[in-house]
């Protein structure tokens, strides 16, 4: 089923529509959307504006109302939808392990439907515990019960990906975590998908969440309409109307600071670098910032040279305004004023 | 079944079972018994009391009750399961609270009453008695199958939709699974139930150790009424000591 | 003679056998909800006496009501005696069982509510736990009494009192004219009873279960 070539397979949404009956207006109204092979696409919106609905209807636990639906070019409202999901890997936010199963029972769920050999279910089993950083020998033969919260996540991813499906949709999968499990696992996740590049749908209403994981996102609004599919810096930098920019919030300069690293700017090599503050070059720019405010300065030293205050509004795509400079005149420690700034320009160096 | 096809090898057992607990009842029941064989032996029984407690009378009424209480659970199970399954399903959900209702009201009619009333029906006899046992024990199995699989949390459910599971593999393998502690409770308590109303039997002339209580009191033997007394709530704990061992055995691990 | 006939002849008889039925079980789940309930809130924070204090009701509970009934006999004698002890002791595992589960089912933030709001442990039992797990124990109650009502009948064979002996005249009258309007006026009687018990028990919990654990939320 679905014919790849890469890990992932091709979406494409035609207007997708969901009309529950006796609702007033469509839950989910005219999606068209398209989602190439191997990327991880994020729909991000608010409680009840249909984003988990329209996923639903790609493995159709929900069964659209009109529309089309294609993976990897084929008509998946043709197949049956068992057989369908069967290759379509799915996770929840409340993980849904069984715990009348053991770990690798419920890891070997999909397999076994799937009429798996033993010995292969056991391999694959072993390879994706492993995968998702659990000892099979330790948690193998466990129950669900006798795991924490973030553990179970794990399986669980580790349970959608069982099939070594071409797509896998994932319903905040993360969002029953406390924040550092949380993080832990978005960070964990960020590599596997690197390594496993299959196409992937994403819900969540945690726009942090979105930009950390996404590919692209989709933005989206009441009845599932798009306000916005692009990828994150592009959103970031212009988002498309005030809704977007409303959920963005008011720090978009920041979290475009966040998705650059510091190895990804030019770093002019400058004598005395060694004097000042330090980053490591998979610090993001983000930190960068945070490292010069903390210390007063407007540079700070990178393992390629020195990073400039100028070079992370180069980064964000400002004019590095003549900034107030601290410059020491002599041996004595006396800031100096070397150009008067006027405020407006100033504004427009920090971002908006 | 799963176990054995997803090669997953044996589940750990989630702490052990205490064996000493397991052991009271037996010990206990042991003890009343041999107390019993004492006490009898101390009395001085008249002919109609050692003709009414001879070895073979005593084990044919024990084969008699124990012959009543399991092929009536059997029946139950039979017929109370699959009829709880039915009641389960969604398209089913607006006869729940009828069947809550009815087994709630069922409870209040008197078993001595529906064994006597099945006797205008059917005559005395086994077959009176295992009716009146049955229609007496179906109701709350049926209804611990149903609310056991109804409440089986809907997260699981659609997470087995998801992975592909067809309707017929999320019910065996997800929510009767999950209501096996469900239903095996039901079952205990209908068995317990169906001992203490076989005793009942002998009304209908069933027979079993009712008979001995009855025959006692008639004849006016207290000893053997008091054998009859206390072999049937031996054989009661004796039930629900083995109910509960299979309650232990069955349920699946890790619930 | 058909039934109702036969009902509006013994009308007497009838009437002072479903009083005595309804006396009998009122008596005894009366008895045993106040010392279940005082087993239970003194039991309910003790693993130990908790633990026995159930296995022992249920253990009760297992003994077929025939048996516990004769077995009674050489200790409290024919009647009601015997009846009223039985019955009594019937009634302690739902009762009991449904105020620990209550008492210990109260979320544990309002007795920390309660207990930084300076209340004593005796105060949080009594003014937050017990209203808390009032529906809980009701429905134990309740459910006790249907039982009892249904064991009521078989203790008209040692002689105790109500409808139950309806029943077994008609049992030893099988064949003759009126054992079948005996046996169903007995039965029938005994539903009538569960019946108007369930309505007395709608109406205490309406009455007693405070209005903001009734509302939906």
């Amino acid at each position: 089923m679905f014919d790849r070539d890469t890990g992932g397979a091709s979406i494409e949404l035609r207007a997708l529509t969901k009309h529950y009956p006796g609702q007033p207006a469509p839950a989910v109204d005219h999606v068209d959307l398209d989602i190439p092979a191997g990327e991880l696409v994020v729909f991000v919106g608010p409680s009840g504006c249909g984003k988990t609905t329209t996923m639903k209807m790609i493995n159709r636990l929900v069964e659209p109302t009109s529309g089309e639906i294609r993976i990897g070019g084929e008509d998946v409202l043709s197949l049956h939808p068992d057989e369908l999901r069967r290759h379509i890997g799915y996770a929840i936010q409340q993980v849904g392990l069984f715990p009348h199963l053991t770990i690798g029972q419920n890891i070997g769920l999909v397999p076994n439907l799937l009429g798996w050999s033993a010995a292969k279910t056991a391999d694959r089993v072993e390879e994706l515990l492993s995968l998702v950083n659990l000892e099979a020998s330790a948690f193998h033969d466990r129950y669900p019960r006798e795991l924490s919260g973030g553990q179970q996540q794990r399986v669980g991813v580790a349970r959608a990906l069982a099939a070594d499906p071409p797509v896998m949709l994932m319903d905040e999968p993360f969002g029953a975590t406390d924040p550092i499990t949380r993080e832990h696992l978005q960070n964990e996740f960020v590599k596997l998908q690197k390594q496993l590049r299959k196409t992937i749908i994403f819900v969540t209403h945690d726009f942090e969440e979105a930009i950390k994981l996404g590919d692209r996102i989709a933005v989206l609004k009441e009845r599932s309409h798009i306000a916005q599919y692009d990828t994150p810096a592009n959103i970031l930098a212009n988002p498309a109307d005030d809704y977007v920019a409303g959920f963005i919030g008011a720090d978009a300069t920041l979290k475009r600071l966040a998705l650059l690293r510091v190895a990804d700017v030019e770093c002019g090599q400058q004598p005395g670098s060694a004097n000042l503050p330090q980053i490591a070059a998979d610090a993001s720019l983000r930190e960068a910032l945070d490292v010069m405010l903390a210390h007063g300065t407007d540079r700070c030293g990178s393992p390629s040279g020195v990073l400039t205050y100028g070079a992370l509004c180069e980064a964000v795509g400002t004019e590095p305004a003549p900034a107030p400079r601290l410059q020491s005149v002599g041996s004595g420690s006396t800031p100096v004023r070397t150009a008067p700034v006027p405020d407006a320009a100033r504004g427009e160096a920090v971002g908006t | 079944m799963t176990t054995a096809t997803l090669g997953a090898g044996r589940p750990r057992s989630l702490g052990r079972v205490p064996g000493l607990r397991y052991a009271i009842t037996p010990i206990a029941l042991c003890g009343v018994l041999l107390a019993l064989y004492a006490w009898l032996g101390a009395q001085n029984l008249d002919s109609i009391e050692s003709r009414s407690l001879t070895r073979e009378v005593l084990f044919a009424k024990a084969v008699e009750h124990i012959q009543m209480t399991l092929v009536a659970t059997a029946l139950v199970v039979v017929i109370a399961i699959p009829l709880g399954i039915v009641a389960s399903r969604a398209r089913n959900r607006l006869i729940t609270p009828v069947i809550l209702t009815v087994a709630n009201l069922g409870q209040a009619i008197p078993c001595i009453g529906l064994l006597v009333l099945c006797t205008f029906l059917l005559g005395v006899g086994f077959q009176t008695a295992l009716v009146g046992l049955v229609a007496y024990a179906v109701l709350p199995v049926l209804r611990n199958t149903m609310v056991g699989v109804q409440q089986v949390d809907p997260a699981l459910i659609e997470a087995a939709r998801g992975m592909g599971m067809t309707r017929g593999q999320i019910l065996r393998r997800v929510e009767l699974k999950l209501a096996v502690p469900a239903i095996l409770a039901g079952l205990r308590t209908a068995l317990v139930l169906t001992v203490g109303v076989a005793t009942l039997g002998a009304f209908v002339a069933a027979g079993g150790f009712g008979e001995l209580i009855i025959n006692g009191l008639k004849l006016n033997r207290m000893p053997v009424t008091i054998a009859g007394a206390v072999l049937t709530a031996s054989i009661a704990f004796f039930i629900d000591w083995l109910g509960g061992l299979a309650e232990n055995l069955l349920k699946p691990r890790g619930i | 003679m058909n039934f109702s006939e036969y009902v509006v002849s013994r009308w007497d008889t009838l009437s002072l056998a479903a009083g005595e039925h309804a006396l009998v079980v009122g008596v005894a789940i009366g008895v045993s909800t106040a010392v279940g309930v005082g087993i239970g809130l003194l039991a309910h924070d003790l693993p130990k006496t908790r633990g026995i204090s159930l296995a022992i009701s249920a253990a009760i509970l297992t003994v077929p009501s025939l048996a516990l009934l004769t077995l009674l006999i050489p200790i409290t004698g024919l009647g009601w005696g015997s009846t009223l002890v039985a019955l009594t002791a019937y009634a302690f595992l739902p009762i009991i069982r449904n105020t620990v589960a209550g008492l210990r089912g109260v979320d544990a933030s309002m007795v920390e509510a309660g207990r930084g709001m300076g209340m004593s442990r005796t105060r949080v039992l009594l003014k937050v736990r017990l209203p808390l797990a009032w529906p809980l124990i009701l429905t134990g109650v309740r459910v006790a009494t249907q039982m009892l009502i249904g064991i009521a009948a078989i203790a008209a064979y040692v002689d105790g009192p109500g409808l139950g002996t309806q029943i077994f005249e008609g049992l030893s009258r099988l064949g003759s004219v009126n054992a079948l309007n005996a046996t169903l006026a007995g039965t029938l009687g005994i539903v009538v009873i569960a019946v108007l018990f369930d309505l007395f028990f709608f109406a205490v919990r309406q009455l007693t279960i405070p209005r903001g654990l009734r509302v939906r939320s």
